[in-house]
């Protein structure tokens, strides 16, 4: 009589988590079958090898870390510890204070640029060594030029190859430049919301992050966050964007949905289709499809952006990856109540 | 090996910690800290240096978000979702989900914590911990789940995202390709 092999249950039976009628159906298989015989006796071993793994001891300087980070984590306007859940934001912003705070922020009226290959220009000037730029002035780099500018106490942004940066202001509450073209990439040890980048079709509002940021001149753009989280906004429309994901802008529609990058292809191929059609159109289906738990980040993003019955179908993609939380209600999420978003999101974000 | 026990805190001391009580998260880290901190090493391949960061961005996940956990699942259940999530994004971070394993820094750290123990058991302890550490990033932390944290299968499939089947069926994969690595080495058959 055929009996299916038993190989994947084994760990199974053998940790003793099956009910009596499998444990006997695969303890029969196993007098008659040598192949999964041979594959239990295998498991078996492979169970009592952990055993000798010792369990490690935690360095004490953890706890320590920890106090400190907490204590700072407190001080931060409440606004912060409840928009943005991930405790990436959280420790990143908990450092960025402690450096903020140690390494002073004293006023500056400009800032430092170094030009590190080819030619670079400020305000049209080249530049040799070590230059400053002050608020209203343009940074200009050739084709293959690169350049880095020293913002103040609080980061560094590195300017690549062609690319028009102006700095607009230069305040103790806000460090602000315009990206017209080229690619950037920042570097912020500072608390949330006192770094931001304007590009021709968003604002990129900094949350205690790395992150590079590209532009064309017409406003075509893309964001990828490699550290903490970023604020994509425009016209009140807002993406927030964490590690490891990226989103585009377009110009006169703004950012995008944001994705994470080890996202299916075909789904990452759908989004740009549905920016470019107001986000309507069959390439929702394959977004739906290929979603997977963490691309909840996309699909949250979504909501916002489409229309019955697309939205009620987000909805339920949502919930069919991840158990909705029951202080969220359908209809206020498909109403897109705003307090009841934040609460999907802050449930979500566990997974991003 | 120090013994795995009082795997859960009571409900008291979480619901001293949603208050804030510094003394109550203190004993809530301490009754986890090893074993979260075991997690992460192993999973890293013996990269202390991460596994410590790893473990602190989860309790500090752990006590900025306590009182938002609902009891209505295990502690551990909840916590040790936020240790896989922790050591992914590390993963994510170092571009890598499968990392090639740092023989010299596995050494380095088993005998760093085996002085004391005979060669032998130290030499196949070295050898597991390899072992281990070449498994897919999928297996590997169903194996460690199921050995520091003893976790049912029900558990480790919530933690995991997926089925009991699919923890079933890493966790048989996952050993046996532990006895095809250790087989010849500390005279493990199969």
């Amino acid at each position: 009589m055929f009996d299916r092999h038993v190989n994947t249950q084994l760990a199974s039976y053998l940790d003793g988590e099956l009910p009596a009628p499998e444990r006997q159906r695969i303890e029969r298989h196993l007098s008659s079958c040598e192949t999964c015989r041979i594959e239990c006796d295998q498991v078996r071993t492979g169970l009592s090898m952990v055993h000798a793994l010792p369990l490690a001891s935690a360095p004490a300087a953890i706890w320590n870390a920890i106090e400190a980070a907490t204590h700072q984590t407190h001080s931060q306007p409440a606004w912060f510890r409840y928009r943005i859940p991930a405790l990436a934001a959280v420790l990143t912003v908990a450092i960025a204070a402690i450096l903020y705070l140690t390494l002073g922020h004293r006023h500056q009226s400009n800032w430092d640029v170094v030009g590190l290959q080819g030619s670079t220009a400020v305000d049209s000037k080249p530049i040799r060594g070590t230059s400053t730029v002050k608020p209203g002035e343009w940074i200009e780099t050739a084709s293959s030029s690169s350049a880095r500018v020293q913002i103040g106490a609080i980061g560094v942004v590195e300017v690549g190859p062609a690319t028009r940066l102006r700095v607009t202001a230069i305040r103790p509450s806000e460090h602000r430049l315009a990206l017209a073209r080229g690619e950037i990439h920042a570097k912020i040890i500072a608390p949330p919301k006192l770094f931001f980048v304007d590009t021709p079709s968003a604002t990129a509002e900094d949350l205690g992050c790395e992150y590079s940021l590209k532009t064309d001149e017409d406003g075509l753009g893309l964001l990828h966050v490699t550290l903490g989280w970023v604020s994509f906004q425009w016209k009140g429309l807002e993406s927030l964007v964490p590690a490891g994901a990226s989103c585009r802008t377009r110009p006169h529609t703004g950012p995008g949905v944001p994705y994470f990058d080890d996202a299916p292809e075909e789904l990452i191929q759908a989004l740009g289709t549905l920016a470019a059609t107001n986000y309507a159109g069959s390439s929702l289906d394959v977004v739906l499809r290929d979603a997977r738990v963490r691309d909840t980040l996309t699909l949250w993003h979504l909501l916002p952006r489409t229309e019955s019955p697309d939205r009620q179908r987000i909805y339920e993609r949502i919930a069919a990856l991840s158990p909705v939380p029951t202080d969220v209600s359908r209809e206020r999420a498909l109403q897109l109540d705003p307090d009841t978003l934040a609460r999907w999101r802050e449930a979500l974000a566990w997974t991003w | 090996m120090l013994p795995l026990s009082e795997r859960e805190v009571s409900p008291e001391i979480i619901a001293s910690c949603r208050t804030g009580d510094r003394d109550a998260l203190r004993v809530l880290f301490d009754t986890y800290k090893d074993r979260v901190y075991s997690l992460s090493l192993y999973f890293f391949h013996g990269d202390e240096s991460l596994a410590a960061d790893v473990t602190q961005q989860v309790f500090l996940k752990v006590i900025t978000n306590v009182d938002r956990f609902k009891g209505d699942a295990a502690f551990s259940t909840w916590l040790y979702r936020l240790a896989v999530n922790a050591c992914q994004d590390a993963a994510r971070r170092r571009k890598s989900g499968a990392i090639v394993a740092d023989r010299a820094r596995l050494e380095g750290f088993a005998a760093s914590s085996s002085q004391e123990d005979d060669y032998t058991r130290a030499q196949n302890a070295r050898c597991v911990r390899d072992a281990v550490s070449a498994l897919p990033p999928k297996l590997r932390m169903a194996v460690l789940l199921r050995y520091f944290d003893e976790l049912s299968y029900e558990e480790m499939a919530q933690v995991l995202h997926c089925s009991m089947g699919t923890v079933a069926s890493r966790l048989s994969r996952g050993h046996k390709m532990l006895a095809e690595r250790l087989k010849g080495v500390t005279g493990a058959g199969g």
